[in-house]
């Protein structure tokens, strides 16, 4: 599958995370933004239309949860992904737009291929429906 | 006559066990809470002296501390545990060993008794039995302690998890940046002239590839042990499910004899298995998956325990399923060395061992700790003596409580 098409919006606070992802993925064809935050996520998203977006819980401000929720009603079509350091059960209003516990993502990603396999499988299953 | 029924009323009522000697060491008291504490009765006991009174909490006849509050005795003091005098009154923590199995723990006071004109007439003293009050102190500050180093742990995984992303995925780009399969790497090493090939002949002879793998898998490893660290700040994102423990041992114990390290290191098949389990269990909300973990780390250790020790000619252990109350318990018991006070007290400490460096991580039976406690709302308990092998036991509730 051609991976320019799809974009993915990493929402970060550490710079270093973001940068490792994103060199893999720009590898792999992906077209990759970073945002240091949430707001400047919020402000990215509907320009941007990534297909995927991979946020981090604890973020400066305000939190990986509230801003995928605030994300998912500026651009619905995204699939949301939640990258975190600690044990995490998904909250209800994550499960109400459509996040499932595969979504959770547990930091460190040991193998990025399989990063790259999951955005696919959220890409894929974002446009069918 | 009537004033002494009267005293004699008066200190039958008093809660506390209480009785009093006169000054040749002859019982003249002994009320109803004693009589109850030592099953020892009044009648049988008032009039003697010669130190019968010793006797219910030490087996043998020997002064005491209401001997001390008549006439102090340096020596016999500083045998106590923590001892106090003011003025007249003396206290001191008493450990009786033969009062019930296990001995029990004592806070007593006792006071030398004037008449009028200020002469010692004998001395009274008074005892509380501490004994299970002390057990949830021991087991509060164990609590507290693991809360803390529980926390002190999460904390500096959270913190160590981006660095260690960063060490393992970038290992990974390298690797991808050297790849022949990307067309950026072409291009790239086209623009300024070298052949890609020849770079990767290179770093292949010089070994690089095999540096950039043991980073990664040296990351992998610390990364492992930051995930179990992970556990004791929260319970699991898995489902509690309801489920048949009995089928969960059996396939755990079934797990263990096909391990490789468990058939090599520790002898398993060596290891005779009992089964106990009591017919008709019900099933248990667990979360399967992490209480296979912590049932097959014990086993493991019970089996590691048992293949260290010589002395232990038929190693056995004993799974044993039975409803207590409202909690079902899992014995798992063994007869191997057993292990010493000081080593059960801190057995589920993270990074507590007492296994040779690199053998262990200290890590196995605190994440059990973490899960079965924080992640299920049961309990482990252990009783080990030096010798006489260990049994953990793991309590779970039937229904599942809201933590």
């Amino acid at each position: 599958m051609n991976n320019d098409e799809i974009r993915v919006l990493l929402v970060d606070d550490e710079k270093m995370i973001c940068d490792c992802v994103s060199a893999y993925l720009e590898d792999e064809g992906f077209t990759v933004r970073s945002a240091f935050s949430g707001e400047e996520g919020l402000e990215i998203i509907a320009a941007f239309c990534p297909a995927v977006c991979i946020s981090d819980l604890n973020l400066p401000g305000m939190g990986g949860e509230e801003f995928i929720v605030k994300a998912h009603t500026l651009y619905p079509p995204t699939g949301f992904m939640l990258h975190t350091g600690m044990l995490y059960s998904l909250s209800d209003r994550l499960r109400a737009i459509g996040m499932t516990a595969d979504d959770v993502l547990l930091k460190p990603v040991h193998d990025l291929s399989k990063l790259v396999k999951k955005i696919r499988l959220t890409a894929a299953s974002r446009r069918e429906s | 006559m009537e004033y002494q029924d009267r005293l004699t009323d008066i200190i039958n009522f008093l809660p506390d066990a209480t009785w009093a000697i006169d000054t040749a060491g002859t019982v003249i008291a002994w009320n109803r809470a004693i009589e109850e504490l030592t099953g020892v009765k009044a009648e049988s006991i008032i009039g003697k002296g010669d130190f019968e009174y010793a006797v219910p909490f030490y087996g043998c006849r020997l002064p005491i501390l209401v001997d001390v509050a008549i006439t102090p005795n340096l020596e016999q003091e500083r045998q106590y545990k923590s001892f106090i005098r003011v003025g007249d009154t003396v206290e001191a923590e008493i450990f009786a060993p033969h009062f019930r199995p296990g001995g029990v723990y004592l806070w007593a006071k006792a006071r030398r008794l004037l008449d009028s004109a200020g002469n010692v007439i004998g001395a009274i003293e008074t005892i509380r039995d501490i004994t299970e009050h002390k057990r949830m102190q021991e087991i509060m500050a164990h609590t507290e302690k693991m809360v803390m180093v529980g926390g002190l742990a999460a904390g500096m995984a959270h913190e160590i998890n981006n660095p260690l992303g960063a060490i393992l995925q970038h290992a990974q780009n390298i690797e991808r940046r050297v790849s022949a399969d990307i067309p950026a790497n072409l291009k790239a090493a086209a623009e300024v002239g070298v052949d890609l090939d020849l770079v990767r002949a290179y770093l292949q002879k010089r070994g690089i590839f095999d540096f950039i793998g043991h980073i990664r898998s040296a990351g992998m490893r610390a990364s492992e042990i930051i995930s179990n660290m992970l556990h004791f700040s929260r319970g699991s994102e898995a489902g509690i499910e309801p489920a048949d423990v009995a089928t969960l041992l059996d396939r755990i114990l079934e797990l263990a004899g096909s391990d490789y390290d468990m058939k090599k290191k520790y002898n398993f098949q060596q290891i005779e298995l009992q089964r106990q389990y009591a017919p008709g269990l019900p099933p248990v909300p667990i979360v399967s998956s992490e209480m296979e973990q912590v049932l097959l780390n014990i086993i493991k250790n019970a089996a590691q325990a048992m293949s260290g020790a010589a002395m232990v000619s038929q190693p056995c252990i004993i799974v044993r399923i039975r409803v207590s109350g409202d909690v079902i318990a899992i014995d798992i018991e063994d007869n191997g060395p057993g292990m010493a006070e000081a080593v059960r007290r801190r057995i589920f400490e993270p990074f507590f061992s007492t296994k040779a460096v690199g053998v262990g991580s200290g890590l196995g039976l605190s994440v059990a700790y973490a899960i079965v406690t924080k992640g299920h709302g049961g309990s482990i308990e252990i009783r080990s003596r030096p010798g006489e092998g260990s049994c953990f036991t793991v309590k779970l509730p039937l229904q599942e409580r809201k933590l």
